[in-house]
């Protein structure tokens, strides 16, 4: 009975953090001065034209990057998570780090190297193509791309390989990859499409960058530039939409027979394959790309920030906002781990039956646009009765447990994946309650995976800016704010110096968990 | 007075009947094996009395007691006196083998002098009072097996039971252990119900044994 309810308030607290400001939000768009009205939805539709528009860039912006991440991103998968190419856990921790930091800091690393080859055919390229549709779809394709080759590499190493020693009796392994290995992840790589396409959706920081208009970056401007909150919760109603026709064809399609999306871990079970003649110039083509695409604009981003003066310039500016970032980001971690654990579990196994729709909650906020969240939270909490949350950071740190708690949340489910139920079972007929259960058994066995379910809801919470530009109050921006906020005027090289804060404030926990996952290998 | 009973218990799995109107009988002290061919149904049996999962027809009564009836658990595995040997052993692997032996009396809100106590008695019983700091990996098969025995022993359940426990030792040491949980049977007395699809095993085991065959009893040996 104490398992029950406690997941069961889990799921209840989670479905108040982040349904309840969405149907506020949706709510309050059919009222105006307490009176059933559409006036929202007339002037919605007065601005149709423009709107539809700016969808249009959205949609055009989004499936551009969701094919380039697909094309590049699944071979990388394959070829990082299955073959003997060397360093692979190198190149992907390399070539992950985009997607670690918020998307525009790769758009300001990329400007900062074409500004560095200053000639006059860059100066034009800078105007006519980077500013632009162009420059966005190569900083968000560079920023969301290891979201594929990271699924990729995870199921493709789950599957069984009897099923590819079967077809290597029959055929070489580039036809056993195309005909038996890929069909099997292809469910894999349509969620990962999924992903990116929303991610990229509901993306504002490299449109407002790179001055691209699109429809997020509207509501933010409704929002922000002209106070008009009914304007921004009407248009943020489309958004809603989209994300939630995407996730219903992509559950439609996921949830027949195919593979359990929850199970597989980075760890790859099987086999390796052999490049033979091809590893050396496959390696050559890994390490060119991971240059080009990772440490040439991070590298230009380092060396236009490394002064001295500007690097004591960027802590004066925004060494309060570091430091409230940090400290947003932990607290958010923590709770997040704390959520995500009893709601993982929950999902595992399948312990309530409404355990499918925190699931799919859990993932609906996930790929709904930061924005759109934020405005749901101040739809919700913007009453006098609840200042102390609507005027304090406590409304950053809900919308934080709102937006990432599928990610501990997963995690958790596939932590526990790894553990037979016998463990548990064991302790039962011990006579151990659950809470003992949980803290002498799941919990010690769970705990490496927890570490790493907190240092990755710590890296979204910190990289976050579509809720925090919306929510934080007063005095209260974090460091992706603020740099988003000095990119209107600042000098580039402050920029840059505060970009690098902002990656070392994110590598710091994974250097940390790296060094005692290292002594703890040792002792 | 019998210490397990079925009443004309049903357990379907997606649409396929596992269990089919199994009704049986358990004395108290009775060795049965549970003996029968993959996907007959005999660690559903085990899982049964064990309370891990629901009957969808029928009652199952441990000690006259009603435990669990049609859709319904009215007794949580912990509190039916049931211990049990899985077939993985579900040794703990974070935990020393004293640790292992010792959370079950932890549960039971023991003493811990009484606890340090039923620890080293256990490991005395089988031979490996050296290994009380050693985590589960660190142990051959057998010396596994052996704390997974104790560890269900510890906390003196009625009933114990034992879902195919010896199956990926070799020959020699599997005869070895038949012998010391015949001892340890006739030495503390609990019901031990014993699932294998090893006709060695079952006739070295049981003093009933059960032949089952699609969810139901097919015939009973002695």
């Amino acid at each position: 009975m104490a398992k029950r309810l406690t997941l069961a308030a889990a799921a209840l607290t989670f479905a108040a953090i982040g349904l309840a400001p969405v149907l506020t939000m949706v709510a309050r768009t059919f009222y105006v001065d307490g009176e059933f009205s559409l006036t929202a939805y007339q002037a919605l539709l007065a601005a149709g034209q423009q709107l539809t528009l700016l969808m249009g860039h959205s949609v055009v912006l989004s499936a551009s990057v969701t094919m380039l991440a697909i094309v590049v991103g699944a071979p990388l998968g394959v070829l990082l998570g299955r073959t003997d190419l060397p360093w692979r856990g190198v190149f992907t921790m390399l070539l992950t780090l985009p997607l670690l930091v918020p998307p525009y800091v790769m758009a300001v690393a990329w400007f900062a190297v074409l500004g560095r080859l200053s000639t006059p055919a860059t100066a034009q390229f800078l105007s006519s193509t980077f500013f632009g549709l162009y420059g966005c779809i190569g900083a968000l394709f560079t920023a969301f791309m290891p979201v594929v080759m990271l699924l990729t590499i995870a199921y493709a190493g789950t599957v069984n390989p009897r099923l590819e020693q079967a077809g290597l009796l029959m055929a070489r392994w580039p036809t056993v990859l195309r005909r038996v290995t890929l069909p099997l992840i292809a469910p894999a790589i349509l969620f990962a499409a999924v992903l990116v396409f929303l991610l990229t959706l509901g993306e504002v920081g490299v449109p407002t960058f790179l001055r691209y208009p699109v429809y997020p970056v509207e509501i933010l401007t409704q929002f922000a530039a002209f106070y008009d909150f009914s304007a921004a919760t009407a248009a943020a109603i489309p958004m809603l939409l989209v994300t939630l026709l995407i996730l219903a064809l992509e559950i439609r399609m996921l949830h027949g027979p195919g593979l359990e999306l929850s199970a597989a871990t980075l760890v790859a079970s099987n086999a390796p394959i052999r490049l033979g003649r091809w590893r050396l110039p496959l390696l050559g083509l890994v390490v060119a790309w991971t240059l080009v695409t990772v440490a040439a604009p991070l590298a230009a981003l380092v060396i236009q920030s490394s002064s001295l003066s500007v690097v004591a310039d960027a802590l004066a500016r925004a060494s309060d906002s570091i430091l409230r970032s940090v400290i947003f980001a932990m607290t958010g971690a923590t709770l997040l781990t704390a959520l995500g654990f009893f709601c993982g579990y929950l999902v595992h196994h399948r312990a309530l039956p409404f355990w499918r729709s925190v699931d799919a909650l859990a993932l609906f906020l996930f790929t709904l646009p930061g924005a759109v969240i934020g405005i749901g939270l101040i739809s919700l909490w913007n009453r006098p009765a609840t200042n102390a949350i609507y005027a304090t950071p406590a409304i950053i740190i809900l919308g934080y447990l709102a937006q990432y708690a599928v990610l501990p949340m997963r995690m958790t489910a596939a932590i526990l994946q790894q553990s037979p139920p016998s463990l548990e079972r064991a302790a039962q007929l011990c006579g151990a309650s659950w809470f003992m259960t949980l803290r002498y058994v799941v919990a010690p066995l769970a705990k490496r995976g927890l570490i790493a379910a907190w240092i990755i809801a710590y890296v979204f919470c910190l990289r976050d800016l579509g809720i925090t530009m919306v929510v934080y109050p007063p005095g209260a921006d974090t460091l992706p704010v603020r740099i988003l906020t000095l990119m209107a005027n600042g000098a580039p090289s402050l920029i840059a110096a505060l970009c690098v804060i902002l990656i070392v404030a994110t590598l710091a926990p994974l250097g940390a968990a790296a060094l005692w996952q290292r002594r703890a290998g040792l002792s | 007075m019998s210490m397990i009973e079925f009443r004309a218990v049903c357990k379907d799995y997606q649409g396929r009947r596992v269990i089919d109107t199994l009704s049986l009988t358990i004395e108290a002290k009775e060795r049965v094996v549970l003996f029968g061919p993959s996907g007959c149904g005999k660690s559903t049996t085990l899982q049964l009395i064990a309370g891990f999962v629901t009957p969808d027809a029928g009652d199952i009564l441990i000690d006259d007691e009603f435990v669990a009836t049609a859709g319904k658990n009215l007794r949580e595995p912990g509190r039916r006196g049931v211990g049990m040997v899985f077939q993985d052993l579900a040794l703990w692997p974070h935990m020393t083998v004293a640790e292992n032996i010792e959370f079950g009396l932890r549960a039971k809100k023991i003493a811990e002098s009484e606890r340090k106590r039923r620890v080293r008695e256990m490991v005395d019983l089988v031979g490996l009072g050296d290994y009380l700091n050693a985590k589960p990996g660190e142990l051959s098969g057998g010396q596994q097996q052996r704390v997974a025995l104790v560890r269900t022993l510890a906390v003196a359940p009625r009933i114990v039971l034992m879902d195919e426990p010896l199956s990926t030792l070799d020959e020699a040491l599997n005869v070895q252990l038949r012998q010391e949980i015949l001892q340890l049977h006739g030495d503390l007395g609990f019901t031990l119900v014993y699932v294998t699809h090893s006709r060695d095993e079952a006739t070295a085991l049981g003093a009933r044994i059960l032949y089952f065959r699609h969810g139901q009893i097919d015939s009973t040996a002695s």
